[in-house]
């Protein structure tokens, strides 16, 4: 296996010394490409108080390619589908080098504080998002509350 | 002389010396009240060795100049923060020393100085995230974004060929018809650049100087609360179960009457291969991506 590039070295140190608020990312022990992700559901969101596990991993040929990231926990919103997947053009078709670990999952918590049930994953959701918002609102406490908590 | 005179006879004087570099902007009173200039280092017109750009934007209050413009640097470009923060610094002595005369003029040369004394991007490469060193080839684009040649080339070839692979997708009607246009990794502006010769250049020299990841207490310490925490919510049955999930997944669409059977080895249809292929590539791991990396590091390679 090729040496781990400096570039996610560096990326892995920065997160470590100057780490983003609400959002923790720890490398595996046995695997330097896999991420363990928390992110903490944000204030004045049906996520608020939630804390969700993610997994993201570093392709062989990052930066130039988009890391793989998904929700580990259950989660209620129109843009995550039930495997976890995330509705993100970050993630796809407007990668760039540029972005880090730390400007994704930034833009992954956004997502958190504004759901967009025009452009869904989760049709079921982004459905009842669409027609019934409150009671969508009302799922994705409970959700959080059932499955996000921490000990 | 009175004071909008004065102002008057200044703008004049700027635009009389800068042309086409300086741009002012009136409010519906036909005051002056904004002037803008992108400001270069000074290289004989080589347009081609200007590493390094800024842009004055001086907001005039009313009375000025018996008060002083207030001045914003916007778009710096192949500089980084502590240049811009002396730049701030200069600007503001310069303004009390001139206070009640024209300084418009002063700072765009205060500028311009400092531009060309540093005349070499100090700011970060934003592919490789590590800066410019002597010797190292580096590339500006037109947007004056910089990048290391080497770098710049890779993301090149990984974008065409990340755009070939999804055209070859595409049915013929849904194919583009533009070809591929590469962008800057920045600012997504297009760019047009000499891959060959790109990627003819070394690596950047920090990149085979970096030292080495060392694994410390704190991260051994969030790596225990990772697993902590996955342990909890799993006994809560907050974890996603991909196995049960991709199951359910199947039931609907083999209960999907327009669906073929997946038996069919030959033409499996969008039922099971195609629901494992997006899910691969939306972010799950493959078993094998997960664990044989893992006995691939473990075992010291
Ligand atoms: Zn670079
Ligand atoms: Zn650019």
């Amino acid at each position: 296996m090729a040496a781990l590039p400096r570039r996610i070295i560096k990326e892995t140190q920065r997160l470590m010394q100057e780490p983003v608020p609400g959002i923790s990312a720890v490398p595996d022990d046995s695997n330097a490409r896999y991420f363990h992700v928390i992110v903490t559901g944000p204030e004045d969101s049906p996520f608020e108080g939630g804390l969700f596990k993610l997994e993201l991993f570093l392709p062989e040929d990052y930066p130039m390619s988009a890391p793989k990231v998904r929700f580990i926990t259950k989660i209620y919103h129109p843009n995550i589908d039930r495997l976890g997947r995330i509705c993100l053009d970050i993630l796809k078709d407007k990668w760039s080098p540029a972005l880090q670990i730390r400007t994704v999952l930034l833009s992954i918590q956004a997502l958190l504080s504004a759901p967009n049930p025009d452009d869904p994953l989760a049709n079921d959701v982004a459905e009842l998002w669409k027609v019934n918002e409150s009671e969508a609102i009302r799922n994705a406490k409970e959700w959080t509350r059932r499955y996000a908590m921490g000990n | 002389m009175s004071l909008n005179e004065r102002v008057q006879e200044e703008l004049e004087a700027l635009e009389a010396i800068l042309m086409d570099d300086i741009s002012i902007i009136y409010n519906e009173n036909g005051c002056p009240e904004l002037v803008k200039s992108t400001i270069f280092p000074s290289t004989a017109n080589e347009v081609d060795k200007q590493y390094v750009c800024v842009t004055l934007e001086a907001k005039l209050p009313d009375g000025y100049p018996d008060c002083e413009p207030i001045v914003q640097l916007r778009n710096p470009r192949g500089l980084d923060d502590s240049t811009i923060n002396n730049l701030y610094e200069a600007i503001k002595e310069k303004c009390s020393e001139f206070l009640g005369q024209p300084v418009i003029f002063e700072l765009i040369e205060i500028i311009r100085e400092s531009l060309t004394e540093s005349n070499l991007p100090t700011c970060q490469c934003a592919v490789c995230l590590y800066g410019f060193s002597d010797g190292d080839s580096f590339t500006k684009t037109k947007c004056f974004h910089y990048f290391h040649s080497y770098c710049l080339a890779n993301h090149l070839i990984t974008t065409k060929r990340h755009f070939q692979e999804e055209q070859d997708k595409l049915p013929a009607w849904q194919k583009s018809t533009k070809g591929f246009q590469a962008s800057c990794p920045v600012c997504r502006e297009h760019i047009n650049c000499d891959v060959e010769e790109l990627s003819s250049a070394a690596p950047p020299k920090e990149l085979e100087n970096a030292q080495n990841f060392e694994v410390t207490s704190d991260l051994r310490h969030l790596q225990e609360r990772m697993k902590q925490l996955f342990t909890y919510q799993k006994s809560r049955g907050g974890i996603i179960d991909i196995e049960a999930e991709e199951n359910k997944l199947l039931l609907i669409t083999e209960s999907n009457g327009d669906t073929p059977p997946a038996d069919n080895t030959e033409d499996p249809g969008p039922s099971l291969s195609n629901i494992n292929e997006s899910v691969m590539g939306d972010g799950l791991l493959s078993r094998g991506q997960r664990y044989n990396n893992c006995r691939l590091n473990s075992s010291g390679r």
